[in-house]
């Protein structure tokens, strides 16, 4: 009965759809529907996931990181060498071409590096390309990179989101003609952009002999669907041949069901509370209090929340990083589910019945709720804001917020350098202020000694825990959903790689 | 002894106006199954504490979306359980307090600002009723959603917020309905009357102009009031309404939608909770216009 509803219905939506394009192994086009609108193609210039999966797939980078062996491989560099702290030299691969037919040389490297390292030219996450000073060539396959300060994650940053740019081509058209146009050495050229709305990727045939493989798939067609009921309608009418970031409950459900694959892994997301530890919501504010904060961490039960709402592959964290980071010292002092402990360390702290807070979130609604509910359980009623990500994020600059929910993906970088620094050395997101872990983590960032990084990481997160400046709770997994002719293998970073994927 | 004197009345003068009320009422089919409907939910709204069979706050993860009974679920859970393992059932009789309060304090507060300025219009006209007119343009140029959701989008969306929002925002039809009906009475010869033995302003209007439009008055306000529901429950579904976790019907539909294909009841059954009430509403002041509508008196 439920399930012949379940076909009408879908019946009925794929009607509906009839004069949407038909996909699959017949036509060697791919269609994948992308959940959020993206705002410019143009990689440096968004900061959304789906901006990293058209980035890997239209450019490539000097270095390659292998996602199953972690091992660095040359791409459009063949080699590279320290000269010294500051100074990276590549030698670079020749006899590769830009999809607009323009040839690569260390012009196009100087040029990408000298734009997106000046701040001025205005690169979305400044993070990913502020540790650049200026580029410079050698000769024409011989470039080297300055850093402004010792940078150790250098290359796990260049294997990531910097990726280059032709010259010629980017002096002329910028970052809106590029968004409009992608040019790039990637495997795949783009020969459509509907702003936001539909992208069209092909294989491109001149593609040079790069550790990322080649492309198998012919064609890529990208649609914006917002809804996720809409999107699994169409997976159901052939429409589309893969979905992904699909919530967990309805991964559950397409399992059973013969005529897909669900495919699940980890990403290097972590979800976490944000206190107010440095009053910066005004000095009253409770969560000044160490043992308020303790009494939140303890509130919530993690183990609960991963094993009946994120499923999959998704762990309890308790460090303010991703596990598999560099540096992300895992023996920190962690806080189990104690309701009765936290209600005591209220009571200890002058909150006997607890207080009212304004909490805030920006996705995962239904994560959110449940949080909010551990803290009603103790006392703690929550005011419950659910706000856009640049609403939120403009707000927390502002004038900071007592509670929130956040999370983090750290661009898929390896690095513990990609989230707790980012957030602990006294930036407009900072909400610890904590001048001792900020000196820390400047050591760890900046020190080329790995065992060193490695100790000042692990003093920096012990006290973060142990002051419980953020809660951090769960890492996030995500599902890949397609129809059996596909053949995928996702990767725990949370990328997309067309250029993996194959008609089986 | 009494039944047969008042049998004899009857067939002397004919029927009472109160027994002809009744007749009307208990004749009217509509008035009385909106009325019915609405009675019962209203008692089970009063009664939420000692009906729902669970808190409705009380989330247990790991009993996440039960089936209700009907779809093979357990008697512990008579309408199963939502995304965060809370009982539907409970936060579907909770949701009707939200609803209903919201619907009838809206109701209240638009209707006491729109009968003021209507019964001013009509009553005393020139000046005084162009302003009024004015008003209501400019109140009629602003789509409600639309300023509701700027409005909430502002101040942040809460019980109190929505509740002050809608009942600020659904006057208009009160002062035109109420501005028409009182241009009607002004001109009967017992308000005449009244005026010329020298009675108040204040005395025409509420003693010999009010009793005279107020079932107009009651009509408006239960379609207001259904309206505001309507309101409150597309504002929660666009999460700028009452905010979780408040049970709100509107709230429950958008929390069930994520799984519309696959465990469709967590929006039906809150769907079909709203449409009973909104249909009971809409009924009962159908029918309320029937009985109480000068034509039907003869």
């Amino acid at each position: 009965m439920k399930s012949f509803m379940l076909k009408c219905g879908v019946a009925a939506i794929a009607l509906g759809l009839s004069t949407a394009a038909q996909a699959g192994k017949s036509e060697d086009t791919l269609s994948v529907a992308f959940t959020k609108e993206l705002e410019n193609v143009d990689s440096y210039f968004n900061s959304a996931r789906e901006g990293v999966v058209l980035q890997r797939a239209i450019w490539d980078g000097l270095v390659y990181r292998d996602p199953a062996t972690n091992e660095y491989k040359g791409n459009l560099a063949m080699s590279w060498k320290w000269i010294d702290d500051l100074t990276l030299e590549f030698k670079l691969r020749e006899g590769v071409k830009f999809h607009n037919g323009e040839p690569f040389d260390a012009d196009d490297v100087v040029y990408t590096v000298n734009f997106v390292a000046d701040e001025a030219n205005g690169v979305k996450t400044q993070r990913n390309v502020n540790w650049m000073k200026s580029a410079e060539k050698v000769d024409s396959y011989t470039v080297r990179i300055h850093l402004k300060a010792p940078f150790p994650a250098a290359i796990e940053f260049l294997s990531g989101p910097v990726s280059i740019y032709p010259n010629e081509y980017y002096a002329e058209a910028g970052p809106s003609g590029m968004g409009l146009k992608p040019v790039g050495t990637g495997p795949y050229k783009v020969s459509l952009v509907e702003p936001g709305k539909h992208f069209v990727l092909e294989k491109y045939e001149g593609y040079h002999d790069s550790p990322k493989g080649q492309p198998s798939i012919g064609k890529v067609d990208i649609r914006t669907i917002p809804d996720v009921n809409t999107q699994m309608a169409e997976l159901f009418g052939s429409t589309l041949d893969l979905i992904w970031q699909v919530p967990a409950d309805q991964a559950e459900k397409l399992a059973t069901m013969d005529q897909f694959t669900v495919a699940n892994e980890s990403t290097m997301r972590i979800g976490f509370l944000t206190l107010d530890a440095a009053g910066r919501t005004g000095e009253k504010n409770p969560f000044t209090d160490i043992r308020v904060r303790r009494a939140v961490a303890h509130a919530i039960n993690r183990e609960a929340l991963v094993e009946a709402l994120l499923k999959g592959k998704s762990k309890v964290v308790s460090t303010a990083c991703f596990p598999s980071q560099f540096g992300c010292f895992q023996d920190v002092p962690s806080y189990g589910y104690d309701p009765e402990k936290a209600k005591a360390l209220l009571a200890e702290a002058g909150y006997p019945d607890g207080f009212e807070t304004e909490f805030y979130a920006y996705r995962n609604r239904d994560y959110a709720e449940a949080i909010a509910s551990f803290l009603n359980a103790i006392g703690i009623k929550t005011n419950f804001h659910m706000l856009q990500y640049s609403a939120l994020r403009e707000l927390r600059m502002k004038s900071g917020v007592p509670v929130s929910f956040q999370t983090w993906g750290s661009y898929s970088i390896n690095d513990t350098s990609a989230i707790t620094s980012q957030f602990f050395k006294f930036g407009k997101l900072d909400d610890a202020r904590d001048p001792d872990v900020r000196d820390w983590l400047d050591v760890a960032d900046s020190a080329t000694d790995p065992e060193k990084r490695k100790e000042f990481y692990a003093k920096a997160l012990t006290k973060i825990a142990d002051q419980a400046y953020w809660v951090p709770m769960f890492s996030y997994n995500t599902n890949y959903v397609f129809t059996n002719e596909v053949s995928y293998t996702p990767t725990p970073d949370e990328v997309l790689r067309f250029v993996e994927i194959s008609w089986k | 002894m009494a039944r047969t004197a008042d049998a004899l009345l009857e067939e002397i003068h004919g029927p009472s106006p109160a027994q002809l009320l009744r007749r009307r009422v208990f004749g009217h089919q509509g008035l009385l199954i909106g009325g019915g409907v609405l009675a019962v939910l209203f008692v089970v709204a009063v009664l939420a504490p000692y009906l729902a069979p669970h808190d409705p706050y009380a989330q247990d993860l790991l009993a996440r979306m039960r089936p209700p009974v009907f779809l093979g679920g357990d008697w512990d859970h008579p309408l199963g359980t939502d995304h965060l393992g809370r009982d539907y059932l409970s936060r579907l009789i909770y949701g009707a307090q939200v609803s209903l309060l919201i619907g009838s304090v809206a109701a209240v507060i638009s209707g006491l600002i729109g009968t003021a300025m209507g019964v001013a219009a009509g009553y005393f006209g020139g000046r005084v009723d162009m302003a009024v007119t004015f008003l209501v343009n400019v109140r009629l140029a602003m789509p409600v959603v639309l300023v509701a959701l700027a409005v909430v989008a502002l101040f942040g969306g809460s019980l109190q917020v929505v509740i002050l929002v809608l009942g600020l925002l659904l006057w208009d039809r009160f002062a035109v309905v109420m501005r028409a009906s009182t241009r009607q009475v002004r001109s009967r010869e017992y308000v005449t009357a009244a005026r010329a033995i020298g009675c108040s302003t204040a005395r025409v209007v509420l003693s010999e102009i009010m009793p005279n439009i107020v079932n107009n008055l009651i009509v408006v306000a239960t379609l207001e009031m259904a309206h505001a529901i309507l309101l409150e429950a597309a504002l929660s579904f666009l999460g700028l309404g009452v905010q979780p976790p408040t049970p709100s019907w509107g709230l429950m539909i958008a929390e069930g939608k994520q799984m519309m294909l696959f465990e469709p009841w967590l929006v039906t059954i809150p769907g079909v909770a709203l449409f009973a009430l909104v249909l009971a509403i809409n009924l009962l002041g159908d029918g309320l216009r029937d009985v109480t509508a000068p034509e039907n008196r003869n």
